[in-house]
């Protein structure tokens, strides 16, 4: 891996689909970009998804070529693994501090081969499949990952020595250390996404810890045929459900946990999870409890009708409670709201909450743009260009600006890029650092 | 029957082998997994039991799955441990080429030890 350069055109902070976005519609008009991820690949939520709606396309088969072409283009520079850890604001631009984490791998050498995943002796809870799946204390983050690079987990390491040993390029470096870099930029766009609402503080639904109440996240991944099982099944016992409930508003519009704004895309989320568990499970029974159905998109509305013409049952229906009953079944206590509120009781196999997004990152006292109530980026003009952040130089797009499904969170990153390359030819600051060895 | 011995190889195993050599070592100059494991501290007492854990239930996944292809259910009973643990170390031991999934009997697919 070559060094960093000293100066960029702009700084993009975080490599999911808006990042990737942000930095290609920039790359394109000839600015040279640093596109810095904390995780050890890109991708971001997006490549961990199954399918998108409405189309139910293959969400990986969208989002890696975005990747490829973001890791192929001469102008974006990618560090994964790393971590912003201080901006400071200069005349024009900032300097920045960044950190890269020890992957205890050499980065350049390794060819991404797996020998090292392979002979490791430690199976390990896998993030990328919400601890459902195994990976190794050594690893590559996921089949589609970029870069295709290993990084040893030392948490889990019992210092065997046979990553090293097995290693054809020696690439594996078990010296490594946290490594600070600074670089100057002109321009930051904040591209940090989303993480789902906790669950620990919903007792009533049984506070994160039964083992079939599961998060929307981790139902992409069981439907992935490369997820955990390579199927749907529960986790307590490995059966093929065929009762499965979806809890609606579980994390969203809820004041008691600190989230009272919609997420936006819950319902179609589960619409869509709902409606491919009909085609995978043959007669499987999947009934979604909701306050009411937005279904806002184009082309959303009518996916609505859809899954309910293949049989998903939709139910104007509040969850009062989820108790564990025998067998690790679900027994949910539900006011129908279409039944003048009689109370039910329906057991289920599984049970999906339709969790909400929050924020991945909210600046850390590094970055110093302002947040709104909502805990979000706050736009200093939201009906016009809701990209521009209280502070100067910094844009926001995607999910870490609100709540948003993909394709809006698309067209917010080029909308992004594109008042970032007003602001850069508006300082000049492309002219001023540009170097004759900038495509690196 | 526990099904659960003491780990004759595996993770644990590899922890003990890996500090008894460290202290066999002596002045010798540091290799770099010495240094790695210096600057991680000694291992806790959970992560040691964890290593451990592990090598004893795959150790009695895999008697159990040389005698027949088996359902979770069935594997949890044989062996006695609880059937959420085997799920995930069989779904690990499917991942990385151990297991295979076999037919659907009733609810529950079956696995069995892949042929080498």
């Amino acid at each position: 891996m070559t060094e960093l350069k000293k100066n960029y055109d702009s700084l993009v902070i975080g490599g999911g689909i808006a990042g990737m976005q942000a930095a290609l519609d920039l790359a394109e008009q000839g600015y040279d970009i640093l596109l810095v991820e904390k995780d050890p690949s890109i991708g971001g939520v997006m490549v961990g998804l199954n399918k998108v709606f409405p189309t139910l396309d293959c969400s990986s088969c969208i989002c890696t070529p975005r990747m490829a072409e973001s890791a192929h283009n001469p102008h974006i520079r990618i560090q994964t693994y790393t971590e912003v850890k201080a901006v400071e604001p200069l005349n024009v631009g900032f300097r920045v501090r960044l950190q890269k984490k020890p992957r205890y791998v050499i980065e350049s050498k390794c060819i991404g081969c797996s020998q090292c995943e392979r002979v490791c002796p430690v199976d390990v809870p896998h993030e990328f499949d919400y601890g459902l799946g195994a990976r190794r204390a050594i690893y590559i983050a996921h089949g589609n990952a970029i870069p295709q690079v290993a990084v040893l987990d030392p948490t889990y390491c019992t210092f065997c020595g046979r990553c090293e040993k097995v290693c054809p390029t020696h690439c594996i470096d078990y010296t490594q250390q946290p490594e600070d870099v600074e670089v100057e930029v002109a321009t930051i766009i904040v591209t940090t996404g989303l993480q789902i609402t906790p669950m620990d503080r919903k007792a009533e639904y049984g506070g994160g810890k039964l083992i079939n109440v599961m998060n929307p996240m981790a139902m992409e991944r069981i439907q992935s045929s490369n997820g955990p099982y390579g199927r749907p099944l529960r986790p307590s016992d490995g059966k093929v459900p065929r009762r499965i409930a979806y809890v609606q508003c579980a994390g969203s519009r809820d004041r008691s946990i600190g989230v009272p704004y919609c997420s936006r895309v819950c319902c179609m989320y589960a619409l869509k999870q709902a409606l491919l568990l009909r085609h995978y499970i043959h007669d499987v029974d999947v009934t979604i409890y909701h306050m009411d159905i937005r279904a806002f998109g184009k082309g959303y509305e009518q996916f609505y009708r859809r899954v309910m013409r293949e049989g998903v049952r939709v139910v104007k229906g509040k969850v009062a409670r989820i108790t564990e009953v025998e067998n690790r079944d679900l027994l949910l206590r539900v006011e129908l709201l279409d039944e003048e509120g009689r109370v039910a009781e329906e057991r289920y196999d599984l049970v999906v909450l339709s969790q909400g997004l929050i924020p991945a990152w909210q600046g850390d006292g590094v970055l110093a743009a302002e947040l709104d109530e909502d805990g979000f980026f706050r736009s200093i003009s939201p009906k016009i260009s809701p990209v521009l952040s209280s502070c100067r130089g910094v844009f926001i797009a995607g999910v870490a600006a609100g709540p948003k499904d993909i394709p809006d969170a698309i067209v917010e990153a080029g909308a992004a890029a594109m008042e970032a390359a007003i602001y850069l030819e508006a300082t000049r600051y492309h002219e001023r650092f540009i170097e004759p060895s900038a495509v690196h | 029957m526990s099904g659960i011995d003491q780990p004759a190889a595996g993770p644990a195993a590899d922890a003990a082998a890996a500090s008894a050599a460290d202290a066999g070592r002596g002045a010798r100059a540091k290799r770099p997994i010495d240094i790695l494991r210096e600057r991680q501290g000694e291992r806790t007492p959970e992560q040691k039991e964890y290593f451990k854990r592990q090598t004893q239930v795959r150790k009695a996944l895999l008697e159990a799955l040389k005698e027949a292809p088996r359902t979770i259910p069935e594997l949890a009973a044989r062996c006695g441990l609880p059937s959420e643990e085997v799920v995930w170390n069989v779904m690990a031991m499917r991942r990385y080429g151990t297991v295979v999934e076999e037919e659907l009997r009733g609810d529950y697919y079956c696995y069995r030890l892949k042929e080498v």
